[in-house]
């Protein structure tokens, strides 16, 4: 108990300090009027073609938020999930959300039937669209599978948390013609998108989404405050760099152990009073 | 023993047994009724007021039992925090973390049930009214009631019923879903073959660099790679140039990299959400309409 990893550190209060105020800090600018950029994602931009495809083909799409439950990852792509539908409904599109966890099945109906009474056609909501299929992966990869090929489906998004089961869905979306969108905070599982889907957003851009389609200011002013947040990590990072090159050139280099003795002094320091706050460091 | 102490033991006892169990199982279901019921009565504005509360307080119970220290915390030889009882109150909260956790699971079991019902909904609506694939929704019942029947039959019967029903669940739960999962799981090497294929066309520089990195991979993870390089030194300058040790730099250095640089932005991401979700910033996203 009480090990860096399990409880927070000084470093942990510093950075966290430091984000927190950045990302608020830019919320309430934003809210109170200030004009913030942010760059085009090819990805979230294909939204109203992807949209578009489906009703001129007079298909269904779908919206799989893979293993996502009640977290983080599973409510943001709820809320990609709401301006995809609010999309739709105004094409009269329908949209299939088949679900792996109940909770946020129970979230996603809710969310659902408020994007179509936001849209104004309430009346387009179709309770059995929101599908909660399984809990098991596999199962579920499955079910998905079936209803691409009996819907026939002509757009898929692919936003949540995904694992193994994201390539066998991606590779049945290509088999049935169908133009894909995926964003996933899983590292491991985005080559696999990028292998087989038209348009995938990378990384953090899977939390931009939101606040790209909505052009809502609190999620914009919290946009431009994770981009000052990630100037600071690339800060700790070189700060870092500088310290552990330090303690290497100063054990390895006879020649700086004789002439630049205020290296070895320099990293011995960034060793006790910085690099010590950062689990794994060398 | 205190009165409070009593009365803890008795809402929350550690342990239950006898016809105890089933009374303490219905007074948690009529709670979480009424509970229930009293929110849904309540007027949208006390609502609203009350999701947020107890949003921000769920929030701030895992943030304090994170961020408060276990430990004193010293910096530059002073004790910055930690002090009094501050390290008592940490522990108070690690040691109820279970208790609070639990309550997501409780939801969670709630959920469960309209999950189902969905599933009857759907599937028996595609029965009765034999739309197309009707059967496959027939095969949904049959197999769930079969797992459910073998699955409560084998922890409730004794004698030979108690025999047959945990063969018949084994042969439902070992023989169909196992194999059935092992067997999606194993079509993913046949879909690799495929997305690799439309990957590795070189319609771009970038697609040829990626093609050429992942021949390199490939070999260097085969045999046969080892053998195209092994006229290579094992040791000194050329060894590096060998397909193995290509493999494991690339793997090593440059993807590592990139892999850590996307975890970077996805943490700062997350905690921007979670702060979000935490202060009810969020909620215009879900639900534009009053709660």
């Amino acid at each position: 108990m009480g090990g860096m990893t399990e409880f927070a550190n000084p470093a942990t209060y510093v950075v966290e300090a430091i984000l927190v105020f950045l990302i608020l800090w830019k919320i309430l600018s934003a809210r109170r009027g200030r004009e913030l950029f942010i760059r085009r994602i090819p990805g979230l931009s294909v939204l109203d073609e992807a949209v578009g495809r489906a009703t001129e083909m007079g298909r269904p799409m779908l919206y799989a938020p893979g293993m996502s439950g009640l977290d983080i990852v599973g409510l943001q792509s709820m809320a990609i999930m709401s301006h995809v539908i609010k999309r739709a409904a105004a094409y009269s599109t329908r949209v299939i959300v088949p679900l792996v966890s109940p909770v946020l099945y129970t979230v996603a109906e809710e969310v659902a039937k408020d994007a179509y009474s936001t849209a104004g056609v309430p009346e387009q909501f179709n309770p059995d669209d929101i599908r909660y299929l399984t809990d098991q992966q596999f199962a579920w990869a499955s079910g998905v599978v079936g209803i691409q090929h009996r819907e026939k489906i002509a757009t898929a998004f692919y936003f949540g948390a995904y694992a193994a089961e994201a390539l066998i869905l991606a590779e049945n979306g290509q088999m049935v013609g169908a133009i894909q969108v995926a964003g996933t905070p899983s590292i491991i599982q985005i080559p696999f998108f990028l292998a087989a889907c038209d348009y995938v957003i990378i990384g953090d851009e899977y939390y931009a989404a939101s606040a790209y389609l909505s052009r809502e200011p609190t999620l914009l002013g919290s946009l431009v405050g994770q981009d000052y947040g990630k100037i600071v990590m690339i800060g700790l990072v070189l700060i870092g760099v500088v310290g552990v090159s330090a303690i290497a050139l100063s054990a390895h280099s006879p020649w700086v152990q004789v002439h630049m003795p205020w290296v070895g002094a320099f990293g011995q320091f960034m060793k006790d009073h910085f690099l010590k706050y950062f689990p794994g460091h060398s | 023993m205190s009165w409070a102490h009593h009365i803890q033991e008795l809402l929350f006892p550690s342990t239950v047994q006898g016809g105890w169990v089933w009374v303490y199982i219905g007074a948690g279901i009529i709670a979480g009724a009424a509970a229930l019921i009293a929110l849904m009565s309540t007027p949208p504005r006390y609502r609203k007021a009350i999701v947020v509360a107890v949003t921000f307080l769920g929030g701030l119970f895992f943030s304090l039992e994170f961020l408060l220290p276990h430990e004193p915390v010293t910096a530059f030889g002073h004790t910055l925090l930690g002090k009094g009882h501050v390290t008592g109150f940490a522990q108070g909260l690690t040691n109820a973390k279970p208790s609070v956790a639990d309550w997501a699971m409780i939801i969670g079991s709630f959920t469960l049930l309209l999950g189902t019902f969905n599933l009857f909904h759907v599937h028996g609506k595609a029965v009765r009214k034999k739309t197309a694939g009707w059967y496959n929704s027939l095969a949904f019942f049959i197999s769930f009631f079969l797992i459910m029947v073998a699955g409560f039959a084998k922890d409730a019967m004794g004698g030979a019923a108690k025999t047959i029903s945990t063969q018949a669940f084994a042969i439902l739960f070992n023989g169909f879903v196992q194999q059935l999962d092992a067997t999606m799981f194993s079509l993913i090497a046949f879909y690799i073959v495929s997305a690799a294929y439309r990957a590795f066309r070189v319609r771009s520089a970038e697609a040829g660099l990626m093609m050429g990195t992942a021949g390199i991979i490939m070999l260097g993870l085969v045999p046969i790679g080892a053998i195209l390089t092994n006229w290579l030194p094992h040791s000194g300058p050329l060894a590096s140039l060998r397909l193995e040790n290509i493999t494991y730099w690339l793997l090593t250095w440059p993807n590592m990299a990139v892999q850590r640089a996307i975890g970077f932005g996805l943490a700062v991401g997350w905690l921007a959400m979670s702060l979000r979700i935490w202060l009810s910033l969020e909620r215009g996203s879900f639900f534009d309409r009053q709660l």
